[in-house]
């Protein structure tokens, strides 16, 4: 599903440059579940944001399905997430000023497809918000924000769901629930998902584990030797 | 496009509080400009097809000298080969005394004398509905304008004495066909019938009386008619009017007037507009991770960029719809504030049409154009702004340019398109550019000036410079429109202020301040008498100065040879009637710049003195000939100097043509009279009374009361600069409220850190007092500076009046907008000190 390739990341700070992620090798089979695991400022967020065609790399190629996503323009990659990806952050996201089954509508409505309200409700339903649909962000608690951010990332039936420390705005039982619900969705769904994280607890639960430090791999401490040597580890 | 359209509905549904200011700032602009746009259009409206009783008839001959007997005839010959009906008018400055009060003063009226059938077309309105007829004014009855009344302290009933006959007032003129719109009156009407205006004397030689001839003609008849009766005046003293070329007259006046009057509206939209560019640009910023979620969810730049175009234009769409409704409850108010502007003309004020939908287009136009270029960032937010925070600097693109310049492009074609005019829109765009580059720079050098304040102890007063000049904020653009907006104010006060104190200055000093005209050879020595008895002492009358009215009609020179009228014709201002005079030597105002003035002894042979504009306009040289025609004689006077006058002393006499002693005195002719007359007004009355005694067909000019008619003049500009001022200070102030209302969540959570760091609300309150304190100091300062500065080149340039900075006006403009800005400011951020720090820093 994932295929990286030398990919790196440097930019400009202070007039010098600075790699913040060093050359990077990665593949990550349909229906996984990798966790990116590392302390703050190790790469995490940049290795997600570069997968989910967010930011562009500096070196090496990017495979999502197949398709090549260093070549493509601005355009072609927001077509490519919006049908292909789905995203959860840690800070939600939502747009404030749409109700929660707007901003679920929204990828759908960019894809043009007709039956976005029915399948927004649906969702809401999935995630248990089936009445919260009329509310805004700002009336929702942090967990039901989050829920609202996963039915969202799952409107188009992407394949593939990036999730940037899905539980690290939340307080632990939120945060389980939600965990629990992107276990499910995976499950149910079987797609890939990609989890940056903070929480062991959190990593714990991935088939395989990618740890960065200053933006270089190390091996991991648990788990299998990965398929990729060097990179991961499995549980 | 679903999506385009569903985000747009929601997004509005969100913003449309915080946008409301953007569609006020379209509104007033908009406003602005259907109100004025129908203003003009319902008072041509009025007029419209109606041009025949603009003039009471299809055409009017009009001559002010009697036709000789031969053109009477060939005119009645002409009139009735066409079957035409016409009837005599006569137009006459005179005036008009109570009869029956020895003591009653002497105003100056414009006299109307007419036949019976007068009008042909139109009708007379008279006070209390009496219906008009001629029997009205037969027999020594006269109808007079409502101000007359008040202005005599005369009823009807009461006799007014006109030229040497009594007339008896029997009725109040409320509106009358043949009287233009906003034509410069010196004083009110009064109609008599034609037969009895013959008999006051007011008839005489010298007389300013304008003859006219009503036609009433056939319409198969009517344009051969005209062209031939043109055809018989080419040479002749009198011209020929038809109703169609008034109302070509009328519509260029009324378009040429439209359109001056939409540009000022224009000048407030775009100034909302500048206002609009600034909200946009806060307003991407504000929606940067929405629009990034937006990217991050499948959206595509050109998708946002259509989402947000979309939201302008419903906004700019709903803003000038909302200046039409403030344009219509204007126009509620017109027809009180304008009744005095148009007496004896009715108008019905109603918006327009064409109005409305050019103010839409403006207002729609307006919105677009200006947050085009600031809706582009939208391009350039990255989603990955929601991995972590990314402030980049951004240069200019291709698009951006490319776009800028077709904004501007786009502007200029607005105003052009306002204007009516290449040359004038683009001369005010120039113009709108050069102030805004000039009050931006202005700004920027001040806020440069204050800088070092920022280094003060007071914690307020740090914060205060701090938050104008950090990055983002919204200072310079507030800074321009009012600073704009003060500027129109202070500066048309203090030119009105400098224009009134020079007109005041010139009457205290020792000079003419009464005028007669039309004194009669054998008047002179009775006129002169009185005068003498009634002027202040010491004061010594100069002696009456012949006139008499002359035509060129040949010139036989070394550069020039014009052999008859219809050449001179060819030489435009040439051919035009001049008053000319003779005397024996210069006036104080004179000198000789070419040949030499004559001795003081009369001659026969015609000698003339030439003014240096008609020596150097039509290249008539000393040694020339020119041949004039005075009163249907011809007289071929050499020239033997050309003078310079100083015009602007010339109230005691001004001539193009100055005749030697020995060759005028023998054709008929009366004489003028410049003088200074009494201080007092009592004593000023009884002179004019005194003199209408003597002789009833002389007119006294009071010189006190034209200014006084300039002084009303100047106000009434004075007062429209001052309501565009205002709009302008208004949009201005609009734009400040919402340039706070933008950045509102970041002064809020700012102020939340600073009262968690122990700040008082007290203190924060002081920051914001100084902040916009000193804003609205720098607004006035550049608006007084600028004023000053535009007065000064005012005075000196187009009026040549000496220039007096008038200091207090300006310090009280600086203080007035301080205050303004200052209230506005802190009320806006009201919020800033009322929310609670916990609730702010939590919800960040």
């Amino acid at each position: 599903m994932i295929q990286l390739r030398g990919v790196s990341k440097t930019v400009m700070s202070g007039g010098q440059p600075l790699t913040i992620l060093h050359p990077l090798d990665l593949d990550v089979a349909s229906g996984r579940c990798l966790a990116i695991i590392g302390p703050s400022g190790s790469g995490k967020s940049t290795l997600l944001g570069l997968i989910a065609g967010l930011d562009a790399a500096s070196t090496g190629t990017i495979a999502i399905g197949g398709t090549d996503i260093t070549r493509l323009d601005e355009d072609a990659l927001a077509r490519l997430r919006g049908e292909k990806i789905g995203f959860v952050f840690q800070f939600f996201h939502l747009v404030p000023s749409l109700t929660a089954i707007e901003n679920i509508q929204v990828p759908m409505e960019i894809a043009g497809r007709r039956d976005a309200t029915a399948r927004a409700q649906a969702l809401l339903d999935e995630v248990g918000l089936h009445d919260r649909g009329h509310h805004y962000p700002s009336q929702l608690s942090g967990g039901e924000q989050q829920r609202i951010a996963i039915a969202r990332a799952l409107a188009n039936d992407p394949p593939l769901i990036l999730a940037d420390e899905p539980t690290g705005n939340l307080d632990s039982s939120n945060g389980r629930h939600v965990l629990e619900l992107l276990l499910h969705v995976r499950r149910s769904r079987g797609v890939t998902l990609v989890l940056v994280t903070h929480d062991p607890s959190v990593a714990a639960v991935a088939d395989d584990r990618l740890v960065l430090r200053d933006g270089k791999t190390v091996p991991g401490t648990s788990g299998e030797a990965s398929e990729v040597p060097g990179t991961l580890t499995r549980s | 496009m679903r999506f385009v359209l569903l985000m747009a509905a929601r997004e509005m549904r969100a913003s449309w509080q915080r946008l409301l200011f953007f569609f006020v700032c379209i509104a007033i602009g908009v406003g602005a400009i259907v109100a004025l746009r129908s203003v003009i259009q319902s008072v041509r409206n009025t007029f419209a097809g109606e041009a025949r009783s603009l003039i009471a008839a299809d055409a009017i001959i009009a001559s002010n000298q009697p036709l000789k007997p031969e053109m009477i005839a060939k005119i009645d010959q002409r009139l009735e080969a066409a079957g035409a009906k016409s009837m005599r008018s006569i137009e006459l400055p005179t005036m008009a005394r109570p009869a029956d009060r020895a003591e009653g003063r002497a105003r100056m009226v414009e006299l109307r004398a007419v036949e019976r059938g007068f009008p042909y077309y139109g009708r007379m309105k008279l006070a209390g509905d009496v219906p008009y007829s001629h029997a009205l004014l037969e027999n020594f009855g006269v109808l007079v304008r409502p101000e007359l009344l008040a202005q005599l302290d005369v009823k009807i009933g009461d006799g007014l004495r006109i030229g040497s006959q009594r007339f008896t007032i029997r009725g109040v003129v409320q509106s009358e066909p043949g009287r233009r719109l906003g034509a410069f009156s010196i004083g009110p009407r009064v109609f008599v019938d034609l037969t009895d205006l013959e008999k006051t004397g007011l008839l005489g030689l010298g007389s300013r009386a304008a003859m006219q001839r009503l036609l009433k003609v056939p319409d198969a008849a009517f344009d051969k008619l005209i062209v031939d009766l043109r055809a018989d005046f080419a040479n002749e003293f009198a011209r020929v009017r038809s109703y169609k070329a008034t109302e070509d007259d009328i519509g260029e006046d009324f378009a040429r007037a439209e359109n001056y009057l939409s540009l000022v509206g224009l000048v407030i939209v775009i100034l909302g507009g500048i206002g609009v560019s600034s909200v946009t640009r806060v307003f991407v910023q504000q929606k940067m991770k929405s629009i990034a979620v937006l990217k991050c969810v499948g959206a595509r730049s050109s998708q946002l960029l259509a989402v947000y175009v979309a939201q302008v234009a419903v906004l700019g769409l709903a803003g000038s719809f909302l200046g039409v409704m403030l344009a219509g409850l204007a126009m509620q108010a017109i027809p009180s504030l304008l009744a005095g502007a148009t007496p004896g003309v009715e108008i019905t004020y109603a918006l327009t049409w064409p109005a409305i939908v050019q103010g839409l287009g403006i207002g729609l136009l307006v919105s677009l154009l200006f947050s085009l270029v600031p809706l582009l960032d939208v391009r350039h937010v990255r989603p990955s702004l929601l991995l972590r925070d990314e402030a980049r600097v951004r240069r200019p693109d291709a698009t951006q340019i490319v776009v800028t310049v077709l904004v501007v492009t786009g502007l200029v074609g607005l105003t052009v398109w306002q204007a009516g005019s290449l040359r004038i829109g683009s001369l005010v765009a120039g113009g709108f550019a050069a102030t805004a580059i000039a009050l931006h720079v202005a700004g920027t050098l001040l806020l440069r000036a204050i800088t070092p304040i920022a280094r003060s102890r007071s914690f307020a007063l740090r914060h205060a410079v701090l938050q104008l000049s950090r990055p983002g904020s919204q200072m310079r653009i507030v800074l321009l429109a009012v600073g704009l907006g003060s500027f129109f104010i202070i500066g048309v006060r203090s030119l009105q202020q400098n224009l009134v104190d020079q007109f005041s200055v010139r009457m205290t000093a020792d000079s003419p301040d009464m005028f007669l005209i039309d004194v009669q050879r054998d008047q002179v020595t009775a006129v002169e008498e009185t005068i003498a008895a009634h002027l202040d002492k010491g004061v010594v009358a100069p002696p009456l100065v012949p006139v008499l009215r002359a035509r060129v009609v040949g010139v036989a020179g070394r550069d020039v040879n014009l052999e008859n009228y219809e050449d001179v014709r060819g030489r435009g201002s040439l051919a035009r009637e001049y008053t000319i005079t003779y005397r024996s030597k210069l006036a104080a105002n004179e000198r000789i710049v070419a040949g030499k003035i004559w001795d003081p002894t009369p001659s026969d042979e015609p000698e003339v003195s030439i003014e240096q504009f008609i020596s150097e306009s039509f290249k008539i040289n000393v040694g020339d000939t020119i041949r004039f025609d005075v009163l249907g004689r011809t007289i071929a006077a050499k020239v033997t100097s050309v003078r310079f006058v100083e015009w602007s002393q010339s109230r005691a006499g001004g001539f193009m043509f100055l005749f030697r002693p020995g060759v005028l005195e023998k054709a008929p002719h009366s004489f003028i009279g410049f003088l200074r007359g009494p201080q007092d007004l009592e004593a000023r009355a009884r002179l004019q009374t005194a003199l209408v005694s003597v002789a009833p067909n002389v007119s006294v000019v009071d010189g006190r009361e034209i200014i006084e008619a300039i002084k009303s003049v100047v106000d009434n500009v004075t007062l429209a600069v001052t309501v565009v001022g205002t709009l302008v200070v208004l949009s201005g102030l609009m734009i400040l409220i919402g340039a706070v209302a933008m950045t509102k969540f970041r002064r809020v959570y700012e102020a939340a850190i600073f009262k968690t760091l122990g700040a008082t609300r007290r203190l924060i309150a002081a920051v914001l007092v100084l902040e916009y304190g000193l804003l609205g100091i720098l607004a006035g300062g550049i608006g007084a500076g600028g004023a000053i500065g535009l007065t000064w080149a005012i005075s000196k340039y187009a009026l040549d009046i000496p220039f007096k900075p008038l200091i207090g006006l300006s310090a009280a403009g600086v203080v007035v907008t301080t205050v303004l800005v200052a209230v506005i400011g802190v009320m806006s951020s009201w919020e800033v000190l009322q929310r609670k720090p916990l609730a702010t820093l939590r919800a960040e």
